[in-house]
């Protein structure tokens, strides 16, 4: 600790003081820093070890290592899991493509991109939970508009229970394609302009057509931003709460339960019609076994892309 | 059509554009479509709704705005976003640009340490349950009770937008900041004059997100008014309606709802469109 300072040959005084100066500006968001990210997940490290039912329920009982074993024997977590591999899988083919798709249509500064662009975002900046419930309300299997037009159009006969078992996860990666393809967009148009001009207007002049520069042009040089896209959406994907809390609450029978809203569900009630006993310590249990493996996930993920790499 | 404007567009060159379009067509109208539903929604009779109607409402029901904000209570729930999204957006900047400042242009004890730990908790996350423990240690200091809990956990920890200010602020020339000493500023005074001035364009990025994400934000906003219904944002409130006992006979007062809490935003978009744009791969390139 002696040569943090760079200019260790100032006086003790004024080292101080120049220390007690710089955690004037750091205090306000260290407070912040303390309060909403070290505690709270210092916290849940502690608690995994735990017995807890909350305040006023008695003291914590320390268990050992039980929480973690009850995860691995929790049929429900894993199904869980395995619900959230089917979301981020089905949400990142969708958007992916449609996004760089739509990237290269609007990334050039013509007549009505700027404007396509600004509209394809717009979800991007309104409330997950309002839109949740707008869908929910638009999906409804008798009353849904999305039916009352496909009954209308002659498609179905009889309303499709898109909240149901068999489609809610389906819905579910809809309206969270819906959310995020301008988002993913916009990485994309950011990446193809970093893409050198000349690279493609040549390609042009050599005579490669418009698939042909995508593929062989823009898609090899996109490469290292691509695989950064991608990180993100996967990511991303394994974080996705709200909509589903919303939409469709993890149900019907824990089809659409993602492992977020899991241990979730172990804290808070995830809807106001459900009454649940919170059991802290399993609940960070659950917590901290998810976040491995999303981590584990997006290292297993930089490990093939580096190995891809390799290849080419 | 779009490219009547231009004058010799071969036939090889109009048919990728009409392509380009149509496809362009399919996806506004994806996009858009629960935007118009929700507003016009707002204005029909829960009959029209739920039983199918016309695209638009048959007579504009405008009393469904007031039957939301009078017996919903949608003006307290208003008057509450804007506070708290108000708050959480002028904490951030500040809180933010005071540290990505001190972080960027001084060495001081245990900034290592600091960095390393704001560092590791962008990686570690462990979602929504993080709020129970803020939620106790808020009620443990008393301060459950008021708008301020749910201030503070909304603006939280900060980690990537501090590391953006500092970032930014690495690029503002230190010669600025030298000169400025030479001329008798104070540490202070370089920051307030010199550096701060010249972070604006982040300081901004930081601002709209901040400001979309508290108003938005259901999750927090939910929890920390758990003990206090007054205390609820339009979201919470919203959402809410969903869970209350004739749900079913109460779709355009939901819709109602839900336009107000999503016409503000749609009108931040309008003007500062570009800005969002700008400021998503802003940070992510940065951060």
């Amino acid at each position: 600790m002696k040569d943090w300072n760079s200019k260790s040959a100032l006086p003790r005084s004024k080292t101080m003081k120049k220390n007690l100066q710089a955690y004037s500006f750091m205090l306000p968001n260290l407070i912040l820093f303390t309060v909403c990210s070290l505690y709270p997940v210092m916290w849940t490290l502690k608690y995994v070890f735990f017995q807890y039912g909350g305040y006023g329920t008695g003291t914590p009982r320390f268990v050992g290592l039980a929480n973690f074993a009850r995860v691995f024997r929790d049929k429900v977590y894993w199904e869980s899991v395995i619900h959230t591999f089917t979301y981020g899988f089905g949400k990142v083919i969708f958007i992916i493509p449609l996004a760089f798709f739509l990237a290269f249509l609007l990334n050039q500064q013509k007549r009505g991109n700027g404007a396509a662009q600004s509209i394809v975002f717009l979800p991007t900046i309104m409330s997950s939970a309002v839109m949740g419930l707008v869908f929910y309300l638009l999906f409804n299997a008798y009353n849904g508009e999305v039916n009352q037009y496909l009954m209308a159009a002659g498609l179905i006969q009889r309303p499709i229970n898109w909240l149901g078992k068999e489609h809610a996860m389906k819905t579910l990666i809809l309206t969270a394609v819906w959310g995020g393809v301008g988002n993913y967009m916009v990485y994309f148009i950011a990446g193809i302009q970093q893409v050198s001009g000349e690279a493609i207007e040549s390609a042009r002049i050599d005579g490669a057509g418009r698939l042909q520069t995508i593929w062989y042009i823009i898609i090899p040089m996109l490469g290292p931003i691509l695989k950064i896209i991608l990180m993100l959406a996967i990511t991303s994907a394994f974080h996705d709460i709200t909509n589903v809390m919303v939409l469709t609450e993890g149900g019907p029978t824990n089809a659409t339960m993602v492992m977020s809203l899991y241990g979730y569900r172990y804290f808070f009630p995830i809807s106001a019609a459900e009454a649940t006993v919170p059991q802290y310590g399993y609940g960070a249990a659950v917590s901290v076994i998810s976040a491995a493996i999303a981590g584990l996930v997006t290292v297993g993920y930089l490990r093939i892309s580096k190995k891809l790499d390799e290849i080419y | 059509m779009k490219n009547g404007n231009k004058k010799h567009i071969s036939k090889a060159a109009w048919l990728p554009l009409v392509g380009k379009w149509v496809f362009l067509g399919i996806m506004i109208i994806f996009t858009l479509y629960p935007v118009i539903y929700t507003v016009l929604g707002s204005l029909k009779t829960n009959a029209e709704l739920t039983q199918g109607g016309g695209f638009f409402p048959e007579t504009w029901h405008f009393e469904n705005y007031y039957r939301a904000f009078v017996q919903a209570d949608f003006t307290r729930y208003t008057l509450n976003s804007i506070v708290v999204s108000v708050s959480v957006t002028l904490l951030a900047v500040v809180t933010c640009s005071l540290s990505g400042f001190i972080l960027a242009r001084r060495e001081f004890a245990g900034k290592k340490v600091l960095l390393a730990l704001y560092l590791s908790m962008m990686f570690v996350s462990l979602g929504s349950v993080t709020l129970y423990p803020i939620y106790e240690l808020l009620r443990a200091l008393k301060l459950n009770k008021s708008i301020f809990a749910l201030i503070v956990a909304l603006t939280g920890g900060q980690a990537t937008n501090v590391f953006l200010v500092m970032g930014f602020t690495k690029g503002i020339p230190k010669e600025l900041d030298e000169a400025a000493i030479i001329d008798g500023c104070s540490l202070y005074g370089v920051y307030s004059r010199v550096v701060l001035p010249l972070s604006k364009p982040i300081l901004a990025v930081v601002a709209l997100f901040s400001f979309r994400n508290a108003w938005n934000d259901y999750i927090t906003s939910m929890i920390m008014t758990i003990s206090m219904p007054k205390l609820q944002t339009l979201t919470v409130a919203v959402v809410q309606l969903k869970y209350s006992v004739n749900a079913a006979a109460e779709w355009h007062i939901m819709l109602a709802g839900a336009s107000i809490a999503i016409i503000p935003i749609l009108i931040v978009y309008l003007f500062a469109n570009k800005q969002f744009i700008a400021g998503l791969t802003a940070g992510a390139v940065k951060g």
